[in-house]
């Protein structure tokens, strides 16, 4: 619920830090339109929203699968391998029944359509299911649960389309072309998938806030034994969550093969399941479960989206060079945030003793080597410098005040 | 940061040992002590004293640095001290055991023992021969017959005490804390500690022994300090003071138990409990239960008395349908025989349980205090399928009222009340159930003094509105305070059963203690 673990102050509609993302994303927004050479915000802006929204609604519909897992107390560490799977299970569908369309590049017709689109889903519930039966039956832990079927369900997928195109089509091949009508109706029109990811995530709202369902959801991450113990059926809690988190992956995957018109198990999705989870601790989740909100893992979803493409307009690289590290360094940067009460009450100092000290050229190398592949050279140099002096001195400040 | 000892002795030989004064600790919604002033003299045995809550384990954590005091000031044989954690403590050569072990399970226990303070070899590898080597010297001084190659996890508790302290003495530690050494240990193992005790006081070692058991007390000690609900109530001479004076000094006040003499009206039968057998694999007594059978009717209380890992917890768990389902036996439920394999099958048969270890079983830390009380009955708050927070609100306010929780409002962090209130949280969640019979595992252990009070009054009430209540504790007093009739488990058999005006303190210690 979402008064839960702040006071029983009234909230305005979002949390304090859930307005300091809003403020964040339109301070990421303006800064943009400002910086970038090309103004693209300002000649293009319908160009640059639909890609942003494009993106954001993509990885939104699992974030938010995340989320529930998350705050049930599990993680899902699959959800990238998921989406190959979900798109190679509806492109393998639509092949086996309907070769002769698929190979001419023609329209397969409704019934192979929704049939794919259902395996896909039908396959994120078994996913779940599996994921759930590992957990609570064999009590794995969900990090090695789920990490198995990362890597076991893209390997999966790969063999599923392999041996499928091998028997429809003349030649084994990794990947299947999707050139039907619908798909291409998806691909083209934005609004799709951000309708798809509105409604879901007013869904999920309101099954975290509103439902019994959700209460048990939070209880469980909370404190699992005492959820137990509370008489509250605690594997078919998770067995949900999981199924959640897979099927919204599932959904995503489709979104994913028609946007690149391809079902590519080798890399479709790869590595999006940590982007997924950073979106949601961005947005509040607390990997301990627990805590977290809808209305976090929406804008932390956003803000994601809104940087990254951000840093691609302002550099003019593809923006898939610097994702991973600017997904990084956000994630870093929102956590540290969350906890800078802690910081500034006293007791605790960001650089510490002799890994603080050792932090620092760290950290200064880090920038200078960033900013002097971005902006050339000299600036990087002075970029490294400056913030090794900037950290030497907060060090300086720090065992000051503790002295 | 910490002292420099070393020359301490040479500088300060008549200093006492320890001298804590005026050390005030705070937790949220708790003043755990107040004020407190504590001297020990070098090399006595000092026995500190008090109900549970009464502040022994957080003075004592104070001065191992585990907690740094909100007020007060600490010397260690006579230099000040400020402990920022427990390796400065160590470096002023104190040496605490906790109640709760503080041991490395899946390390051996020589690694235990230099856990943080390894030898090296000439080369900066691991001296593992010579570590093992001092532990086997250190442990075959304190009459351990355990080798240092061993896993910790697989020792017994007394023998894993018993590592602790080596790992005291390896330190050389020259005052040592321990925390209800033998609230775990069987009788001989606490012959043996009491014997270790010995031979560290005729080497001049200073020891701070906390323990409620005043046998052992007035056996082993030179002083006894006695605290309550976080202040100093008195520090006497052991020679001077008999076990009756320090008991009355630790509670205080006798505790308004003449409020429930009147007799409460026994009402049919609930459930009957037949030759209750509980299997323990891979323990040598091969069994957390054994035949036990009892009847609890509604309108009275049934009182579970036994030691630590009598069978008290599993027993109100097996009836729950939380512990192992491999129980043998009869449980029958208004004459109906039952079986759960879920909490969630006895909720629905009107069973409700308050566990014992309010934050680990019973808490929700990230709900608000509705949320919490309404977690059981959530079906009664919702409208159109969905929650509904006026709902809920109205649902909870009863509950709240009744239990009288201390709260700012129903949206309140849990977390932010004292453990009194989040006990009073907790039972309110279980009577939204409507429970017929309700199962109290030690509700009140932790709690304050005033609060345990308020408790008790809760507790007569319900049951006095016909709700059967089985209660453990582990206090007696609160047992002869509540109880219509009272069982003693030991080691897993049922060894007495007392009607009120029968129990003494003292029948129930002996049937306790397998008598």
């Amino acid at each position: 619920m979402s008064h839960s673990h702040s006071s029983h102050k009234p909230v305005f509609l979002l949390r304090p830090a859930e307005w300091a993302l809003v403020a964040a994303i339109a301070i990421a927004i303006a800064l943009t339109a400002l910086v970038d050479a090309n103004h693209s915000y300002w000649f293009q802006p319908l160009d640059s929203l639909r890609d942003i929204a494009r993106n954001t609604a993509l990885l939104g519909i699992f974030a938010l699968g995340a989320t529930v897992v998350i705050i049930a107390g599990g993680i899902d560490l699959s959800a990238g391998s998921m989406i190959a799977l979900s798109g190679t299970v509806c492109a393998t569908t639509m092949l086996a029944l309907a070769p002769a369309q698929m190979m001419g590049f023609k329209p397969v017709g409704a019934v192979a359509v929704a049939a794919g689109c259902l395996a896909s889903l039908l396959v994120g519930f078994l996913v779940g299911t599996l994921h759930a039966w590992l957990i609570t039956a064999v009590r794995l832990p969900p990090f090695i649960a789920t990490l198995a079927t990362l890597v076991g369900l893209r390997s999966f997928a790969r063999a599923l389309c392999e041996s499928t195109t091998a028997a429809f089509t003349p030649t084994k091949s990794a990947l299947i072309n999707i050139s039907d009508p619908f798909f291409k109706t998806v691909r083209d029109n934005v609004w799709i998938p951000v309708a798809v990811f509105g409604v879901l995530a007013i869904v999920t709202w309101l099954l975290l806030t509103r439902t019994v369902l959700g209460r048990h959801i939070h209880a469980l991450g909370g404190n699992e034994q005492a959820a137990r113990l509370a008489g509250i059926r605690t594997a078919n809690v998770k067995w949900f969550a999981y199924c959640f988190g897979a099927m919204t992956a599932a959904l995503a995957g489709l979104f994913y093969m028609a946007n690149e018109s391809v079902a590519a198990p080798v890399n479709q999705g790869r590595g999006h399941e940590l982007n997924a989870i950073a979106a949601a601790v961005v947005g509040g989740c607390s990997l301990a479960g627990g805590v977290g909100t809808v209305p976090g893992t929406v804008l932390g979803t956003i803000f994601l989206r809104v940087v990254i493409d951000a840093v691609s307009k302002i550099i003019k690289t593809g923006a898939d060079v610097y994702e991973g590290l600017i997904v990084g360094i956000v994630v870093v940067i929102a956590v540290t945030l969350a906890q800078v009460g802690q910081f500034a009450k006293g007791g605790r100092g960001l650089l510490p003793g002799a890994l603080g000290l050792c932090a620092i050229p760290t950290l200064a190398v880090l920038c200078g080597a960033i900013v002097s592949m971005t902006a050339g050279g000299r600036i990087g140099i002075a970029a490294g410098v400056g913030a090794a002096i900037f950290l030497s001195l907060l060090r300086t400040w720090e065992s000051r005040r503790s002295a | 940061m910490s002292v420099s000892i070393g020359t301490k002795a040479a500088d300060h030989a008549d200093a006492p040992a320890v001298v804590m004064r005026g050390i005030t600790k705070r937790f949220p919604g708790v003043v755990a002590l107040a004020d407190v002033t504590l001297e020990v003299r070098r090399g006595e045995l000092h026995a500190i004293c008090g109900e549970n809550g009464a502040g022994k384990s957080t003075l004592m954590k104070i001065l191992s640095g585990v907690y740094q005091p909100d007020e007060g000031t600490l010397e260690i044989g006579g230099v000040p001290a400020r402990f920022t954690g427990t390796r400065d403590a160590e470096k002023a050569g104190i040496a605490i055991i906790h109640q709760e072990l503080a041991l490395v399970e899946d390390l051996s226990v020589a690694a235990n023992v230099f856990l943080g303070r390894e030898k090296r070899t000439a080369l900066g590898l691991l001296d593992d021969r010579s570590m093992h080597d001092e532990c086997g010297r250190l442990l075959e001084s304190l009459e351990c017959p355990v080798s240092p190659a061993t896993r910790t996890g697989g020792l017994r508790v007394g023998d894993q005490q018993l590592v602790e302290i080596a790992k005291a003495l390896s330190l050389d530690a020259s005052i040592v804390v321990m925390d209800e050494p033998t609230s775990a240990l069987t009788e001989s193992e606490s012959a043996r500690l009491e014997r270790t005790i010995k031979r560290l006081l005729a080497a001049g070692t200073t020891i701070l022994y906390i323990s409620h058991k005043m046998d052992e007390v007035f056996r082993l000690a030179d002083r006894i300090t006695v605290l309550r609900d976080g202040r100093h109530v008195r520090t006497v001479n052991r020679v001077d003071t008999s076990p009756r004076q320090i008991t009355s000094w630790m509670v205080g006040r006798e505790l308004a138990d003449h409020e429930f003499r009147q007799a409460r009206t026994r009402g049919p039968t609930l459930l009957e409990v037949r030759g209750l057998t509980l299997p323990w694999p891979d323990h040598p007594r091969g069994y957390r239960l054994s035949n036990v059978s009892f009847d609890l009717h509604a309108g009275e209380i049934l009182g579970v008395a036994g030691l630590m890992g009598a069978g008290r917890t599993e027993l109100l768990e097996t009836i729950f349908g939380a512990g192992e389902p491999t129980w043998t036996g009869e449980i029958r439920l208004d004459g109906k025989p039952v079986r759960f394999h879920h909490p969630r099958e006895a909720c629905d048969a009107r069973i409700a349980m308050v566990t014992e270890d309010r934050k680990r079983l019973g808490l929700f830390p990230d709900l608000d205090v509705a949320g919490n009380v309404s977690l059981c009955s959530l079906s009664e708050a919702l409208r159109g399928g969905f929650l509904s927070r006026r709902r809920e609100e109205d649902l909870v306010a009863g509950p709240i009222r009744d239990t009288g929780v201390k709260t700012p409002g129903p949206h309140a962090a849990i977390t932010g009340l004292s453990g009194g209130n989040q006990q009073k949280c907790i039972i309110g969640r279980w009577l939204l159930t409507k429970p017929a019979i309700l199962l109290l595992d030690d509700p009140t252990r932790g709690i304050d003094v005033g609060a345990k009070a308020e408790l008790y009054a809760l507790i007569d009430r319900l049951c006095r509105e016909g709700l059967g209540v089985i209660l453990t504790s582990s206090e007696l007093p609160e047992l002869l305070t509540l109880a219509d009739r009272i069982i003693v488990l030991a080691e897993g058999r049922l060894t007495a059963e007392f009607a009120r005006a029968e129990a003494t303190e003292q029948k129930i210690i002996e049937a306790a203690t397998g008598g």
